[in-house]
């Protein structure tokens, strides 16, 4: 009797347990899975929003461009006319090869922000996790279409930073350009969405 | 011949004829003055008077009148008006003082360039139109050379519009952080020449939905269906999402209720039943937040279905049960685009978590029903324990 009762209450409980994911899973809509394209788009969108957010809080207000960095990806080719063209390969090569180099310039910045106990150093560190997470994705995606990864560019930067006032203009600038960056990656990725072949 | 010019009453008659016509001469002159010479306003204009020689005396005419604004005359017949305004402008012509014409000359007056005002609007990503307002009014025909360029790389035309003071900038390199824009002013007095930087990515302010309309929904006297079209002037690419903001009151609130939509339609579910709506609709960029909102579209008025006096048994206002929301318009809300298969979906979810909250219960109560069992068996095994116990106290030993 006493082996009955045990066995049978936890046999119950162990129903019940087993019940609890199904119920939570099931919905009356079924939820679409979110695509690779889908994942790059919103982990993009998430970038941006952190750049934003630190470009808020250690806000730098000015318009003079110091030009520190002479390596950062160029802008200056891409055009909103060149988004309606845009090719999958090509431009999933170049957006990583891109990520890298923003990704070297923000270890740099996390670097001397360190060095001067910035304030934005754990935002940033936040930052570099979240390039990393893109990098990997974006990664996954280019060997998932067989699109080639570039030779990585070496980034010039600046030698050094005496004053904590460097350090801000640094960091404004960098993060003003990531910005920018992120806005054309995040079309980029939408725009490239119908272009990708369907998962066998 | 010769004799006949010589004699004394022919030269008299040439004499005559010469002295007549020249005032008529120079009339004809001064209506052709080809030089244009340009003064300051309020600041003193020499007028040289041509060849004149120091000393000869000579008049000046301004517009055939002897009337002539403050000034001086000089020893070389030059005149100097002095703190000269508009009154001073127009044609002067100096006579010697046999009447001859030294020298005509066409005075106008106004001022060098001052820096310009300039501001640019951004409708979409692929053009750009700067206008520009003077802060120093010139009177004065002015030319201008503009130029854009994004940070640290060439300059580009902008495309002059002379008459509308503006120029456009046709598929600027958008992604960069700042521009730069130079407007170089030149008139006759002088040149100036005005920078100014913009972020295009602030700037980004699309025009206004195009084609809203709103209709009401028949059999749903609460409800209105509002549609839009992307402003013409915005591109139609996947690139390019907007976002609506879709905003109503009935007539005479001072309260708006709000809709946000990435799509071109939304469903009103709370109109307020047989009351006009004012309803507008404005769209901003999806991607950077930074951008602006656009004008609001042109207000529009709709009223939701109405139910007649003769009612069709039919027809109910059931469609409306289900949305619980505040049906007073005079509250300012702020909601999600929360189309039917979205209320759908929600009744789904409430019926789904009523099922699970049941299952929770039944396992509490299984549970509570398990620990009873044990605790009253272990009960019942100390119970016999404890006869077994007097049991055996109780027997001889």
């Amino acid at each position: 009797m006493k082996l009955l009762l045990d066995s049978s209450s936890s046999l119950l409980f162990s129903l019940l347990l087993a019940q609890l994911p199904v119920f939570t899973s099931a919905s009356p809509v079924p939820q679409r899975r979110p695509s690779d394209m889908d994942r790059l788009s919103n982990q993009t969108k998430n970038l941006m929003k952190l750049t934003q957010e630190l470009l808020r809080e250690h806000a730098f207000d000015s318009d003079v461009e110091p030009h520190r960095f002479r390596s950062l990806p160029e802008m200056s080719n891409r055009s909103a006319n060149d988004l309606n063209n845009l090719e999958l390969k090509p431009t999933l090569s170049q957006l990583h090869a891109d990520l890298k180099l923003y990704e070297h310039h923000f270890e740099w910045l996390n670097r001397v922000s360190k060095k001067h106990h910035h304030p934005a150093v754990p935002k940033l560190v936040e930052m570099i996790r979240e390039i990393k997470s893109l990098i990997n994705l974006l990664h996954r995606q280019m060997l998932r279409v067989e699109a080639p990864r570039l030779a990585p560019a070496t980034p010039s930067l600046p030698p050094h930073l005496p004053y904590q006032f460097d350090v801000l203009q640094s960091s404004h600038e960098l993060l003003q350009h990531f910005k920018l960056f992120c806005d054309w990656a995040y079309r980029a990725f939408i725009s490239l969405k119908p272009k990708v072949p369907a998962v066998q | 011949m010769p004799g006949l010019l010589s004699s004394p009453l022919c030269l008299t008659v040439v004499w005559f004829l010469s002295w007549s016509l020249r005032p008529s001469c120079a009339q004809i002159w001064t209506d052709e003055v080809s030089d244009v010479q340009y003064g300051r306003l309020e600041s003193n204009v020499t007028l040289a008077c041509g060849q004149s020689k120091i000393g000869v005396p000579v008049v000046w005419y301004l517009n055939h009148s002897l009337a002539l604004p403050w000034h001086k005359l000089m020893l070389d017949g030059a005149l100097v008006l002095l703190h000269v305004d508009h009154s001073a402008q127009g044609n002067y012509s100096c006579y010697d003082n046999e009447g001859l014409l030294l020298h005509s000359v066409k005075l106008r007056l106004g001022r060098s360039p001052g820096l310009l005002s300039i501001s640019c609007q951004v409708p979409n990503h692929t053009y750009v139109r700067c206008s520009w307002v003077e802060s120093v009014k010139t009177f004065l025909p002015a030319k201008y050379n503009a130029s854009f360029r994004g940070n640290g790389h060439e300059w580009r035309p902008c495309v002059l519009d002379v008459i509308r003071k503006q120029c456009d900038i046709d598929h600027p390199a958008f992604w960069q952080t700042m521009h730069t824009l130079r407007i170089t002013e030149t008139n006759s007095l002088g040149s100036e020449t005005t920078f100014a930087q913009f972020k295009l990515h602030e700037l980004l302010k699309p025009d206004p939905p195009e084609s809203v309309l709103v209709k009401e929904i028949e059999g749903y006297p609460k409800r209105l269906t509002v549609s839009w079209n992307f402003p013409s002037s915005w591109p139609l690419h996947d690139a390019f999402p907007l976002v609506f903001q879709i905003r109503y009151r009935p007539r005479g609130s001072i309260y708006w209720s709000e809709i946000y939509s990435e799509e071109n339609s939304v469903i009103i579910f709370d109109a307020l039943a047989g009351h006009l709506h004012q309803v507008q609709v404005r769209a901003r960029d999806e991607v950077n937040s930074e951008s602006q909102w656009s004008e609001w579209s042109p207000l529009l008025l709709a009223q939701p279905w109405k139910v007649y006096p003769t009612p069709d048994p039919a027809v109910t206002d059931d469609g409306d049960y289900f949305f619980p929301f505040n049906t007073k318009p005079e509250t300012s809300t702020a909601k999600s685009h929360n189309p039917v298969p979205d209320a759908e979906g929600n009744l789904g979810l409430v019926i789904l978590l009523v099922v699970f909250s049941m299952v929770i219960l039944a396992t509490v109560l299984s549970l509570i029903f398990v620990m009873w069992l044990r605790k009253r068996r272990r009960n019942h095994v100390t119970k016999q324990e404890l006869t077994s116990m007097v049991k055996m106290k109780s027997m001889p030993i």
